[in-house]
């Protein structure tokens, strides 16, 4: 411990003497916030400004002179209280000619520049087609900003506005246009009830409003809480890159890192007080940030702030307690966490440049994932609060609403301890290979290298494995998900492919040997009847579990039904192939076939056992079938193992899907065969004979299977 | 006493064949075993690529050996069992050891020391001490990223003689000095064998290490070829310097 304290203090001594650290770490969010934000509300005023104050011309058939000068007058009579000088300039026009230079002042200043087309004003010699107008007829700088073309249709006046969406003057003018037409509408509305001797209210025969009950604060949160979570995500990344990379990939380009290796201590010693060291900075810059993000903003809105501040006598003092150490400890959290990631990857890295690439897809990557407060349809629950960056950023969008959930700031900071931690222990096996300290950063991945020197053979790395898995959740969040949205139940089919498709483009880029890495071989009859034995049995251990998990989290069966909604519309068999057939051959040749087989070849088999079930039950993103899901994985691995035979886990894996399928689609006759499959809660004695009957059968099986095991390895 | 036993380690490889490259394992150190005792100078020598410093790591503890193990005793008979005492026991130096920049010398072997578990009056003698010995009191206050080639070298030995360290494994420790500052290290070593201490050192200098060693190990491939004193070996080839010996031992 003393060991550490001494190398973090020489850490910390090391990075504040680099003055790049610091400008990264102070300057930035110091001046940075301020100037970005307060520069931008004082752009923004201008423009605004500017827009009040401009002139928009809007061209008109001369035939509709009618109509115009209704509209005239009525505009006239809207901007009489309105100092402003800018406004709707009306110019008639025929064919492409301007047919009267009497450019009205509709705000009232006579000074107005004139239009400059005095050369092309040479009314009463017009000719070609009146009436409709388009920007087409038009050229140069002669061209109105809208235009407005007046029809008779069914005895009532259609006025089309026409502008360009692209320009921004002939927006501005379209929406000042807009409001004036409802004024004009409401006008003739008024003119024809006063005719019939009838009031207002007779068009309203029924009154009615929709009634925002939410704060100012609330709605504050909701509007700009959203990106602030992101914002300091980002502003901690740009604190933590500069000292990681200082710190790991800084050390080689000095040559300091074998001077380091020379002291008398261990590297998970070394490694871990520049973790340290680093996240301490981290810890710095965030709440830096957080200081500095938060006063220019208070600063620029004051008004709101002033609302918000009234607000606040709402939550109870409790809850404030909590909430201010619980945004503090989910910053902290935060910033381990990056730091974490951050140096995973500054780790292989030989100098300052190459640690650059690295950590820049990482920087999008954690970028874009704390995007998610942004998105209003993402709710922060107990399913978000578990995904890394998200959670933080959906966790300071409902702080900002004055809000705070103590579970789910909870979780968020035990996952981002967890993930840090996880990561941490990564980092130490990664800094004690040899490969990353004095050679080749990347040894420990072969998918990094050129194919062609890759031995036949290969068996995907750990390294590879947790790139390949990676690669394939992101082609699954984007290309999986984009492909539900256009195309529906047979969009799922796209996951299902890119599942398969992965596992097998990295054997083939490996050169590993696919028969032995999948196990691909013929099971023995023993083998196949204990594994169907044990699988019956686990079952029957899994309804078990996952009834005793619907007793700890009540309500939550919702999600399972919900999530299989669409799917149940198809036709049997078509539901059959997607969910039960594909998953079947895909997912056991990644979990069972790439995962386990890859991992068993360098861990104890029950160590592999262990994470492939774990990434199996994590992949399938549900909280509530997590346990069961772990199970199943376990026992594939297991029977994957013994029976050397994909095609039996496959056939399992199946049926499992089958079966469950089944009693969705038909739970009335599947209950009438099995009762307890569609029970939402078994009663004591059931869940004890379920028990009893499936430890029996799993014991059964596993003897049988042990029996006739057919060890490949 | 420094022995190493039947020392091993294996890396990766690009090689041609025909139009691709193919990773293959190969020795850089095959099959090593040496030894070095107290009060003694060994020098091993050989071409580049020999495995020179591969087996300098593996003695210093830098880097784990694929095979064979080393033994670290004291005069005393005692054996060196962990790793951080190991470490802590040797004087570790090698073209890449440098020093943080931003440090002054004064305050690394500050540092140093804390970390070898010294206190605090401790460390200010021997930081006095090896600033007389290395003649630094000017220089030993600025920070290392300003100093001069020479007196970087001499801040790299103080950092070896702070923990008083009972074995030195120096990698061409005089590569690329001028003669005085070359003349410093070999000075330093001497009076390091003349304490009892065990050196071992690796370079590409013959007449240096003709004067300066009692015995030398000849590396080609990872294998030792040779072994002896400069005398012995100029015997075995019947010549007359080290430098012919060594041309007749390659070719």
């Amino acid at each position: 411990m003393n060991k550490i304290k001494i190398l973090v203090r020489k850490e910390i001594m090391d990075i504040l003497r680099d003055r790049k650290t610091l400008i990264m770490m102070v300057v930035v969010p110091v001046l940075l916030y301020p100037l970005i934000i307060i520069g931008m509300a004082l752009i923004f005023g201008r423009i605004a400004q500017s827009q009040e104050e401009k002139v928009y011309t809007v061209g008109y058939s001369a035939e509709c002179e009618d109509t115009v000068s209704r509209l005239r007058e009525l505009y006239q009579k809207e901007k009489e209280n309105d100092d402003g000088e800018g406004g709707l300039v009306f110019v008639a026009w025929q064919g492409d000619r301007p047919l009267q230079k009497e450019a009205e002042e509709m705000a009232g200043n006579a000074d107005q520049p004139q239009e400059n087309d005095a050369s092309q004003k040479e009314s009463g010699e017009l000719a070609g087609d009146v009436g409709q107008l388009s920007f087409e007829m038009f050229s140069g700088e002669d061209t109105p900003d809208i235009l407005l073309n007046i029809t008779e249709e069914n005895g009532a006046e259609h006025i089309a506005v026409v502008y360009n969406s692209t320009d921004q003057d002939s927006e501005a003018a379209m929406y000042e246009a807009e409001e004036l037409l409802e004024l004009y509408c409401e006008e003739l509305l008024d003119d024809r009830l006063a005719e019939k001797g009838l009031t207002e209210d007779f068009l309203h025969p029924v009154t009615f409003e929709a009634e925002d009950q939410a704060s100012d604060s609330e709605s504050f949160g909701m509007n700009i809480g959203g990106s602030i979570g992101m914002v300091l995500v980002v502003t901690i990344l740009l604190g933590v890159i500069y000292p990681a990379i200082d710190a790991t990939a800084g050390e080689k380009e000095r040559g300091t890192l074998e001077t380091l290796l020379t002291l008398p201590v261990t590297n998970f010693q070394m490694i871990l007080s520049k973790y340290i060291s680093v996240s301490l900075f981290a810890c710095i810059t965030a709440i830096i940030s957080l200081l500095s993000l938060g006063g220019s903003v208070l600063f620029l809105i004051f008004g709101v702030a002033g609302e918000i501040l009234k607000d606040m006598p709402y939550i109870p003092a409790v809850v404030l307690a909590a909430a201010v150490p619980g945004l503090l400890l989910t910053m902290i959290s935060t910033a381990l966490l990056v730091t974490a990631v951050c140096m995973c990857f500054c780790v292989f890295a030989r100098s300052f440049k190459e640690a650059n690439n690295y950590v820049t897809p990482v920087l999008l990557i954690i970028m874009f994932a704390s995007m998610a407060g942004m998105l209003p349809i993402v709710e922060f629950d107990h399913v978000t609060a578990m995904i890394p960056f998200v959670n933080v950023s959906l966790m300071i969008r409902q702080v900002t609403a004055w809000q705070f959930d103590p579970s789910l700031a909870g979780i968020t900071i035990l996952v981002n301890l967890g993930c840090s931690l996880l990561i941490v222990w990564v980092l130490a096996r990664i800094y004690n290979s040899e490969n990353v300290l004095f050679s080749d950063g990347f040894a420990g991945f072969a998918l990094f290298r050129k194919r062609s020197e890759i031995k036949k053979g290969t068996i995907p790395a750990p390294g590879d494995l947790l790139v390949g898995i990676t690669a394939l959740l992101l082609l699954l969040l984007y290309a999986g998900s984009a492909a539900s949205v256009r195309f529906g139940f047979w969009g799922a089919m796209v996951s299902q492919l890119l599942i398969f498709a992965v596992p097998l483009f990295m054997v083939w880029y490996l050169k590993s040997d696919v028969r032995t890495l999948f196990s691909l071989h013929r099971p023995r009859c023993g083998t196949v009847m204990g594994s169907i034995l044990l699988y019956l049995g686990v079952y029957c251990l899994m309804i078990c579990a996952g009834s005793l998990f619907m007793e700890l989290l009540p309500g939550s069966t919702e999600n399972l039904e919900t999530s299989f909604g669409p799917v149940l519309d198809q036709p049997f068999p078509v539901i059959l192939l997607v969910t039960a057939a594909m998953p079947a051959v895909g997912e056991e040749i990644l979990f069972r076939g790439l995962l386990f087989g890859s991992l068993r070849a360098r861990v104890s088999v029950t160590k592999a056992i262990l994470i492939s079930a774990a990434v199996f039950a994590v992949f399938h993103m549900s909280l509530v079938k997590l346990v069961p899901t772990f199970m199943l994985g376990a026992v594939f691995a297991f029977i994957l193992s013994e029976s050397g035979s994909l095609y039996v886990t496959s056939f399992l894996h199946f049926l499992n899907n089958a079966v469950s399928m089944m009693v969705s689609k038909y739970p009335e006759q599947a209950g009438k065969i099995l009762p307890f499959l569609v029970k939402e809660k078994l009663e004591a004695p059931e869940l004890l004979i379920l028990l009893a009957a499936g430890s029996g059968l799993a014991l059964a099986g596993a003897a049988l299977l042990h029996r006739n095991a057919r060890r490949v390895l | 006493m420094i022995e190493a036993e039947n020392l091993c380690k294996k890396f990766e490889r690009s090689v041609r064949r025909g139009r691709r490259s193919v990773k293959e394992e190969f020795f850089a150190v095959d099959h090593v075993s040496l030894e070095a005792r107290p009060g003694e100078i060994v020098g091993i020598l050989g071409p580049n690529g020999a495995g020179k410093t591969t087996l300098l790591r593996m003695l210093g503890m830098l880097m784990t050996p694929t095979e064979g193990n080393v033994r670290l005793s004291l005069a005393d008979g005692s054996e060196i069992e962990e790793l951080t005492q190991k470490k802590a026991a040797i004087g570790y130096l090698s073209g890449n050891t440098k020093l943080y920049p931003r440090f002054s010398i004064r305050e690394y072997l500050k540092f140093l020391g804390e970390l070898y578990g010294f206190d605090r009056e401790k460390i200010r003698e021997r930081t006095e001490e090896i600033f007389q010995v290395l003649d630094m009191e000017v220089f030993g206050d600025n920070r290392i990223e300003k100093l001069s080639t020479g007196q970087m070298q001499r801040a790299s030995i103080a950092r070896c003689l702070m923990a008083d360290p009972a074995f030195y494994i120096l990698d061409e420790p005089t590569l690329g000095l001028d003669i005085l500052s070359a003349d410093a290290i070999i000075h330093f070593m001497q009076e390091q064998k003349g304490q009892g201490k065990t050196v071992l050192y690796s370079t590409h200098y013959l007449e240096e290490a003709e004067f300066l060693c009692d015995r030398i190990y000849m590396l080609c491939d990872g294998k030792i070829i040779a072994e002896g004193s400069p005398a012995q070996l100029m015997e075995q080839t019947g010549t007359e310097s080290l430098r012919e010996a060594f041309h007749v031992l390659y070719v």
